[in-house]
């Protein structure tokens, strides 16, 4: 398999130009984009992106330079600080969107109506316009004016209600899934959309919800609802059998914890950690009976579930499962995660390690793969980032140039579409644009 | 519904999936157009066939919700690859796609012998998409795991919840129903973008854990360029208040919570007046983002107290007329009853012949010229096997029995 290395050849999307428009919800479509060649010019006010703003900061670097989401999610972007509330503002838009292929956007109906930028006045200035919004909401519906951040999506659509302990709060996806997921699905309907307009030369608009981009996230809460006319409650992660099965869920190691699924078919399954405890440890007290031949014929959720529901096997069987289970916990007290998960995994074991982000960035699998990319910012310094989520060995990703600060490409945007210093000049004082660079 | 032309129509998938991640990937595909063939096996039938949620007693491989849910629209063959005339099969489907997607751990993509070396030599101009839990390279490839395994390594279990607390995780498989399949989507599209320009195809490895950690990549690259992130629970390190309340249950649900991120001043103000304590917003604890979050137990205090004492509908009602982001953390027969996602609308409700009428997760995207929506319900298993053999692979009917009578085909 022959890689092709990712500065030697132009990305898919190095034909496409796109503007950027969005607010932190969209940041990630832009940057998927940009990731694939497009020449991604993020636009923003003149007072900067509201991301600009936010904790945590990178250390030592000037305001509004250090935000690390900010930072992060607009890489390889050229960015232009413009004020779209001011009429000679949304002419220069109008007049970079004629050089444009792809608008992103996240205007609710009504902001877009008090900017007066219809769908009849874009398409005359970009007819085969690929126009894409990424909302809260989506643009239609009986919610689509109403204010949206992440974790009200991870409230409405059912996905953070699944999360947490039965006795505590339900609780959100960690960093913004609900900002990735519509971000990610906008990415692909524009490739899609992409491919049309490739095919038959016409545009089209292009529509994500936050909402509805974490709907798929409730796995089986919305069949369960349809089918069985039940609602799947949070359970503090252990599951819905009702009963603790040995080898299924977190214990904890002796730096941490680890996730352990021993309990199908898949992989080596319990007999694999019987195997692994016998490995590191030299013997376990499960190579003996009871339990040796209990584990042989039964362990796993099928059959221990047939078991459970028999009234006169299930007393015995709860008290050899709570021996079986507390000789699992033992073993993982005595060991390092890592050590039981790659040492597991070398036996087919479905065991892995609950990793931190320094655990990741310590990650030999990363490592021997290359996934990291650095990068030189000539403001904020030598900088280290996540690597791309897929590897395209004929057109790969690319992480081109920092993200822009406030306004650094105005000037060389505006006179790429043909706006003299002079015009420029007169713009800024107006406060019309920003960034002077 | 309609019949409009989609995105993909013509686009030719060979679907080498199971389970989450890969499915709901190619089920995007056949909601945008394509031509969607799942290769099955009865002998080791996707394991969501035989999970639930479905009708209680009914052991069938085709009423299964999970399953049905991230197939729709696709076409079924069940072919055994292993066998020499399955595999030659196989590799008649390989020449006949334009992209072929995987899921499965190598060593399965071994036993299928559909390794990309195999597609590649019958088909060069293909799009294979290999997608194991940790990539096609590196000391970790063979690894092994379903989501909730790699839940624990990307880093959803570490960062998920409330600090102190043991890291159980998100209650489901998470990656593998957005991130992955959505992440694969975009791979994809832009490999037949290249294709269609210069008729060559590519190989795209992805790793799972790849594509997991870059959306979990906030906290990583914090951590990675001297910026902490710790675990948030349920708050956001740039806003307060942010997070989830228990509202009162007079009237409602008893397991009721009202979430709400104050992400501007503006959004801090209209709470404070909303919840009839102006006040809030003088108190030096409270006055910048800064010192709320400074003072944010105290102030997560006062909002509880507030809720508490709530109706969650009529909160969230006055708190939305102010502006503010809120919500209710809703439960699933609440998702799909509720009346925004009815009137954009999002769930589709088809027929299939075994599960009856049934909801479906609505397109992931929408397309205003090509529509992405779901025009059949899931392929029982096998449900094409004759279709497939006599009108793609060209076997004769009689061809097409004789394999069947053989175990090849199902």
């Amino acid at each position: 398999m022959t890689m092709a290395h990712e500065t030697d050849v132009p990305g898919v999307l190095s034909d496409l130009r796109v503007l950027d428009l969005t607010r932190p919800i969209g940041h990630y479509a832009g940057r998927l984009l940009a990731d694939l060649g497009a020449d991604v010019v993020k636009v923003e006010p003149v007072d900067g992106d509201p991301a600009r703003r936010w904790a945590p900061l990178l250390p030592d670097v000037p305001a509004p330079e250090a935000s690390v989401s900010f930072v992060l999610l607009n890489a390889n972007k050229r960015g232009i600080a413009l004020d779209l509330e001011d009429e000679r503002g949304r002419a220069l838009l109008l007049r970079l969107l004629a050089t444009a292929d792809v608008l992103l956007e996240s205007w609710t109906p009504a902001e877009r109506a008090r900017l007066h930028l219809t769908d009849e006045i874009l398409r005359h200035a970009r007819p085969d316009l690929i126009h894409a919004s990424v909302t809260g909401w989506g643009t239609s519906g009986p919610y689509a004016e109403w204010a949206y951040a992440d974790i009200v999506a991870n409230a409405m659509s059912g996905v953070m209600t699944l999360a947490g302990f039965v006795d505590g709060p339900p609780e959100q996806l960690p960093d913004h899934q609900g900002h990735h997921a519509v971000s990610i699905n906008a990415a692909a309907g524009v490739l899609a959309a992409l491919l049309h307009r490739d095919a038959t030369g016409a545009g089209q608009v292009v529509e994500a919800s936050m909402l509805e981009s974490l709907l798929m996230a409730e796995e089986t809460a919305m069949q369960q609802a349809d089918i069985l006319g039940t609602d799947r409650a949070r359970t503090g992660g252990q599951g819905a059998l009702g009963f603790k099965m040995p080898g299924l869920g977190i214990y904890k190691t002796t730096d941490g914890h680890a996730y352990a699924m021993c309990t199908g078919n898949a992989g080596s399954g319990f007999p694999g950690l019987v195997q692994l405890i016998r490995t590191l440890d030299g013997a376990s007290p499960l190579d003996d009976e009871p339990y040796a031949s209990f584990i042989a014929t039964s362990m796993n959720t099928a059959q221990i579930t047939l078991l459970m529901a028999d009234p006169a096997r299930a007393p015995q069987v709860r008290d050899l499962l709570a021996e079986i289970e507390a000789e699992v916990v033992a073993f993982f007290a005595r060991h390092p995660k890592e050590t039981v998960y790659v040492r597991g995994q070398e036996l087919r074991v479905l065991v892995g390690a609950v990793n931190g982000p320094r655990d990741i960035l310590a990650s030999r699998q990363l490592a021997a793969r290359a996934w990291w990319r650095e990068i030189e910012d000539p403001l904020r310094g030598h900088l280290r980032y996540p690597g791309f989520p897929w590897a395209l060995a004929g057109t790969p990703a690319s992480l081109r140039r920092p993200a822009p600060r406030l306004g650094e490409h105005t000037d060389e945007i505006l006179g790429e579409a043909g706006l003299g210093a002079g015009e420029r000049t007169l713009l800024r004082a107006a406060g019309v644009i920003g960034g002077a660079w | 519904m309609s019949n409009r032309p989609r995105a993909l129509d013509g686009l030719k998938v060979l679907d080498l999936t199971w389970f989450g991640a890969g499915p709901i990937a190619t089920r995007a595909l056949a909601n945008m157009g394509a031509d969607v063939i799942r290769v099955e096996t009865a002998k080791r039938p996707d394991g969501l066939r035989v999970v639930g949620p479905r009708p209680p007693g009914n052991p069938s491989l085709n009423v299964g919700g999970y399953y049905n849910n991230f197939n729709a629209e696709k076409r079924s063959i069940t072919i055994d690859l292993t066998t020499e005339r399955g595999h030659d099969l196989g590799l008649d489907l390989v020449r006949w796609a334009d992209v072929m997607m995987t899921n499965m751990t190598m060593r399965a993509v071994r036993q299928i012998g559909m390794t990309w070396e195999a597609v590649q030599a019958a088909n060069p101009r293909i799009v294979a998409m290999y997608q194991p839990m940790q990539g096609l390279t590196g000391p970790h490839t063979e690894f092994v795991g379903f989501g909730a395994v790699l839940s624990a390594v990307c880093g959803v279990n570490g960062l998920a919840g409330f600090d102190g607390a043991p890291p159980i995780g998100v209650g489901t498989n998470y990656p593998d129903y957005v991130v992955n399949p959505m992440h694969a989507v975009i791979a994809l599209l832009a490999a037949v973008r290249h294709q269609r320009k210069t008729g060559q195809g590519q190989l795209i490895d992805m790793s799972q854990l790849e594509s997991s950690v870059a959306a979990l990549s906030t906290p990583v690259f914090a951590e990675a360029n001297g910026a902490g992130y710790p675990r948030q629970g349920n708050r956001v390190p740039y806003a307060a208040p942010h997070g989830a309340y228990r509202t009162g249950e007079a009237g409602d649900r008893a397991d009721r919570w009202l979430v709400l991120a104050c992400l501007e001043e503006d959004q801090w103000q209209a709470t404070a007046s909303t919840m009839g304590h102006a006040e809030w917003t003088t108190d030096t604890r409270f006055r910048s983002v800064a010192s709320r979050k400074a003072n944010e137990d105290a102030l997560d205090a006062l909002v509880a107290g507030w809720a508490e004492k709530q109706h969650g509908q009529t909160a969230l009602t006055a708190l939305q007329a102010a502006g503010v982001p809120a919500g209710l953390v809703l439960w699933a027969s609440e998702v799909l009853a509720d009346p925004h996602l009815k009137g954009r609308p999002y769930y589709a409700y088809l027929d299939h012949s075994e599960a009856g009428l049934r909801a479906y997760d609505g397109p992931p995207v929408r397309l205003s010229a090509t529509p992405v929506e779901i025009r059949r319900a899931a392929p029982l298993i096998g449900e094409h096997t004759m279709e497939i053999a006599t009108g793609i692979l060209g076997l004769s009917a009689d061809e097409a029995a004789a394999l069947i009578a053989e175990q090849v085909l199902h």
